[in-house]
């Protein structure tokens, strides 16, 4: 059917195949159907069209791979600035995350505009040293995310809202660092020099290991999910009490009771009801029930924002780090409603939308706060 | 008429080639940097699904041609040497970590430089656009990679049948399979925003 040919032969005129005979058997053909002239005209268009270059985020690749070069013993003579590791990775990362990205898969993603923001002078990641001290504090805001190398390798994530304080050139005998908010910790192995990390309410000890820390000063719990390897859970106001997980259970424990004593909190999982909880308790990690690959408790170091039957008012919290707004429940009935859903490149009234769609609320948005009702 | 794209990077290519092998050029080295490893990054995430080989690898890749630039002048396709070394490099890993000896096209998971769009360079998107991306993405994954290796990377169709293992026939049904597909999505379009 000539239909078809006339695609075979633009293909291979457009990528500089086409031979004489071909390039006039194309122009026969459109001779006969003059109609097709539109759409080649735009099939060429799309063609030739290059995407431009994002040269801050090339810079700061390339930059990296001369780091790299350099540990191998490498050394190119650039004129270029002299980054640290985690001013790189943090320009990079800044680059990453904000840039959008063409959501197919997801069924409620379009396109995603972000306002604009400015690469190096970013206010929503703050990266203090104390001189006096030696200490390096890293802190985001909602809303943004970003990695940090430790002075021994170890990759952390951080996610929105979140804290995490470390010295400059670790210890000794042992590396330390102190977080608020969450984080998810790729740890290099060292079983010479265990890494402990301290939260408000507890201490972890990880000698080599992948996990994911909850610990918001504003959250009722703290949780401590473990990928790979192996942690040891010690209470700061009980420090003889241990807990040792395994790959694929997470520690949550109540703050209320690690703080003020004994308190009898709420559960937050529907099928236990209001049950006091007074011990620590250790699950399985939670994975989504439509994609089973998708670990909950880690998903956002992917960039995706997910929950798995939970209420509103806990997932409410992790939209307004997600998002950097405020949600506020007019009405307080839906704030037990339970809820799953995973989202990666929705913007806020999307996932909004998506949730009223399941289930039913309404609600209004002014200037930066949520009104749900 | 001929296409002046594919001519015109290549000759850069072979430009910077020169400068780097002759005059252990720094700045060339790096424009060769932001030319080849985007491209090189996405083909090896297609094949491993993971952005951290992915970089890694083309970095090792790139730091290669760094190494050995003294001899660059007797590879005379750089571009499709490194595709290829890419090719092999990936497989490879994927081997190491999840002791898979066979490779299917059928599973790739093709990701396009323009996927990414920097807010402060581009304004938005047409909801044409977004329809021709959407179908790009509905085609089977073999087909999407051969149509990202020949528009994104400007690779020739036989150097793409010798990265791929294809035949240059494949190729061209192919990629006239993605071509069709992406006027059937303009013409619909335009009927109804002509």
């Amino acid at each position: 059917m000539s239909n078809d040919r006339i695609w075979m032969l633009l293909t291979r005129k457009l990528s500089g195949e086409a031979t004489q005979t071909e390039l006039e058997e194309l122009y026969a053909i459109l001779t006969v159907h003059p109609e097709q002239l539109h759409s080649i005209e735009e099939i060429t268009q799309l063609w030739n069209q290059v995407t431009p270059q994002d040269t801050d985020f090339m810079e700061a690749t390339f930059l990296a791979h001369v780091e790299r070069m350099k540990s191998r013993g490498i050394i190119l003579n650039t004129d270029e600035p002299v980054l640290d590791e985690n001013e790189i990775e943090k320009v990079k990362s800044i680059s990453a995350w904000k840039k959008f990205r063409i959501g197919i898969f997801a069924t409620l993603a379009i396109i995603i505009i972000f306002a604009g923001w400015s690469l190096l002078h970013s206010k929503n990641i703050t990266d203090t040293q104390s001189i006096a001290t030696k200490t390096k504090e890293v802190k985001t805001l909602n809303g943004t995310r970003t990695k940090i190398i430790l002075p021994d390798g170890s990759h952390v994530w951080l996610n929105a809202g979140s804290k995490l304080n470390y010295q400059k050139k670790f210890d000794a005998n042992v590396r330390e660092v102190f977080l608020s908010g969450e984080a998810y910790f790729d740890v290099v192995h060292n079983a010479k020099k265990p890494f402990i990390i301290h939260t408000a309410t507890i201490n972890i000890k990880v000698l080599g290991t992948q996990f994911n820390v909850k610990a918001y000063d504003d959250d009722k719990i703290t949780e401590t999910s473990l990928i790979k390897g192996s942690v040891e859970i010690s209470l700061k106001k009980n420090a003889s009490k241990k807990y040792i997980l395994k790959p694929n259970q997470k520690l949550v424990l109540l703050n209320e009771i690690l703080l003020d004593g004994d308190m009898k909190v709420k559960s937050t999982h529907k099928d236990s009801g209001d049950i006091a909880m007074y011990a620590p308790q250790i699950k399985e990690l939670t994975y989504l029930k439509n994609d089973n690959n998708t670990n909950v408790e880690s998903s956002w170091t992917r960039n995706i924002l997910s929950f798995e039957d939970e209420p509103f008012y806990e997932v409410a919290k992790k939209l307004e780090r997600w998002y950097d707004v405020s949600i506020i429940f007019e009405n307080k009935r839906w704030e037990h409603q339970y809820m799953s859903g995973a989202f990666e490149n929705e913007n806020l009234a999307q996932a909004m939308n998506a949730l009223k769609f399941t289930t039913g609320f309404n609600y209004k948005q002014e200037g930066n706060t949520i009104i749900i009702y | 008429m001929r296409d002046n794209n594919n001519s015109n990077i290549n000759r850069k290519i072979n430009e910077l080639k020169y400068q780097i092998s002759r005059y252990e050029d720094q700045t060339a080295y790096k424009s060769l940097f932001f030319i080849l490893f985007p491209s090189l990054q996405n083909f090896i995430f297609t094949i491993l699904k993971s952005r951290v080989w992915a970089e890694e690898i083309a970095s090792d890749l790139m730091m290669d041609v760094w190494i050995k630039r003294e001899r660059l002048q007797d590879i005379e396709n750089l571009k499709l040497y490194l595709f290829v070394s890419a090719r092999h490099a990936a497989l490879a890993r994927l081997k190491q970590e999840n002791k898979i000896d066979v490779f299917s096209l059928d599973e790739v998971e093709v990701e396009f430089i323009s996927d990414y769009i920097n807010p402060a360079q581009a304004s938005e998107c047409t909801e044409l656009e977004y329809k021709i991306a959407k179908t790009v993405k509905g085609l089977p994954p073999a087909c999407q990679l051969i149509y990202k290796l020949a528009k994104e990377d400007r690779l020739k169709y036989k150097e793409i049948a010798e990265i791929l293992h294809l035949s240059v026939k494949t190729i061209d049904n192919q990629l006239a399979i993605a071509l069709k597909r992406i006027a059937e999505v303009i013409g619909t379009h335009k009927k109804i925003f002509p």
